[in-house]
């Protein structure tokens, strides 16, 4: 069960020692502090916060740049309209291009939000085996159906997704190959994609009566939450502090700006 | 169709946190309604996990290829478990791939998963005129595909447009929602077909999976 994200779940530092739950609390308030941010002077502050604690965190720099890659072509998109179409003040004309003032700090906002968000959001789930997570998730009040789910989805994902790449072959081996778009390969294709649901349906069956055999749905195993420690409490207070002295700081601005 | 961290206001996060929480909350009421609800949650889990490798599957349309959305066919098939299979769907595409965000989830799941459920209901209606007739089950599972595409790209154009670019004025807003959403036409279609040939297959080979 590791997909990447437990990579470097078992390096040790402070925010890896940080009892889930609190971590979990403290650090979505703080990215939900970030997406609050509409003043572009917060934005040096909030890039070096959510760098500092990557930093904090000792998670490799290649961590995050490779994830940062990858969500790239729907900021392009953006990157690519606002600046040209979005505002009145022109800074820079090319042809029929115009660049303007708005757009570009609109773009500058979205993407420094963006990359402080997301770096926040890896260091929350790649500083905890994700088992960890969703055990401090159930703690904190989330319902049993949805983390049972979640935890079942994730045993299954790749297993289920090597299922598809073994037909897929398959298939590739009798001749099929997916060039053209017509009717007959649409066909195929669902019927490919139904064979999957059908398999793990029934992989499903035998999946819940091995656990009705282990005792599943009869008694919820005592959770086995940790006693938090005086400085997982500090560090809350302080991440909280922190996207407080964000909003707060935010909301003035905006007074003063009208 | 993820809307990524960074580009919603806060207020619109926060609402889409809300309507996605309502969603969880009427969909579990009506789970834990059953005479034992747990007997579903490893069918509901290992489909979700499995329409998750589904939405890999290309389909060529040259020069490039397509992926689909599935929500449609989630709902036809999931019934109440599409909301939680989508909500937790785009959480693992979030922290695992970096598609749609955290604080975006909310919305995200409430832009798939509303119009999941939505087909969900369409799809049903397919048992007052004769669910064992194969026209029906594949004009509702049309119905319900190419619906469940269309109501989400909806959703999400009209909060991308109205949202982020602020500088924008009514009628270029107006304008691209139209054009963006007549885009959609095609691609809805496809999702459409490609959801009926997958009930078809399904009523032929496990009904079962149909019933819920």
């Amino acid at each position: 069960m590791n997909l990447g994200l437990d990579e470097y779940a078992h390096l040790d530092s402070p925010l890896h020692r940080w009892e889930p739950r609190y971590k979990l609390v403290g650090l979505l308030v703080l990215a939900f502090a970030f997406s609050f941010v509409q003043d572009p002077r917060l934005l040096p502050a909030m890039l070096a916060a959510a760098f500092a604690l990557y930093v904090v965190s000792r998670l490799p720099l290649s961590f995050l740049l490779t994830r940062l890659r990858v969500p790239g072509s729907f900021l392009l998109a953006v990157a690519l309209l606002l600046p040209l179409f979005s505002g009145s003040t022109v800074l820079l004309r090319i042809g029929p291009l115009a660049l303007r003032e708005e757009g570009c700090l609109d773009l500058l906002l979205v993407v420094t939000k963006f990359i402080a968000i997301l770096t926040t959001g890896l260091v929350l789930f790649g500083t905890a085996p994700f088992l960890t997570t969703i055990k401090a998730m159930r703690a904190l009040g989330l319902p049993s159906v949805l983390s049972d789910m979640t935890l079942l989805t994730y045993r299954y994902l790749y297993e289920i997704g090597d299922d598809l790449e073994t037909m897929e072959t398959a298939m590739g081996l009798r001749g099929f190959r997916a060039r053209r778009f017509n009717g007959r390969t649409l066909g195929v294709l669902a019927s490919l994609a139904g064979s999957i649901l059908v398999r793990s349906y029934e992989q499903s069956e035998r999946v819940y009566k091995a656990m009705i055999l282990r005792g599943y749905g009869h008694s919820s195993p005592p959770h086995d939450v940790a006693q938090a420690r005086p400085r997982d409490v500090i560090a809350l207070g302080g991440v909280l502090t922190l996207a407080a002295g964000f909003v707060a700081t935010e909301i003035l601005l905006r007074g003063f700006g009208g | 169709m993820h809307i990524p961290d960074g580009i919603l206001p806060a207020a619109v996060s926060a609402a889409g946190y809300a309507t996605a929480g309502a969603a969880t909350w009427h969909s579990l009421r009506q789970i834990n309604q059953k005479e034992d609800p747990r007997e579903s949650i490893p069918k509901a889990s290992l489909l979700t996990a499995a329409f998750f490798a589904a939405s890999w599957i290309h389909i060529p349309v040259p020069p490039t290829s397509v992926h689909l959305v599935l929500n449609g066919l989630l709902g036809a098939v999931l019934g109440y478990y599409a909301f939680p299979a989508i909500l937790i769907g785009l959480f693992f595409q979030a922290v695992m791939f970096q598609h749609g965000g955290l604080t975006s989830l909310g919305v995200n799941a409430t832009m798939m998963g509303v119009p999941a459920l939505l087909a969900h209901f369409i799809f049903r209606l397919r048992n007052v005129v004769g669910k064992e007739s194969r026209m029906w089950t594949g004009v509702f599972g049309f119905l319900a595909g190419a619906g469940g595409l269309g109501i989400a790209a909806l959703i999400s154009l009209i909060l991308l447009v109205t949202t982020i670019p602020a500088h924008l004025d009514v009628e270029a807003e107006r304008a691209s929602i139209y054009a963006l959403t007549l885009a959609h036409a095609p691609l809805m279609a496809l999702e459409g077909a490609f959801t009926a040939l997958v009930v078809l297959f399904l009523q032929r080979v496990r009904p079962e999976l149909l019933e819920d």
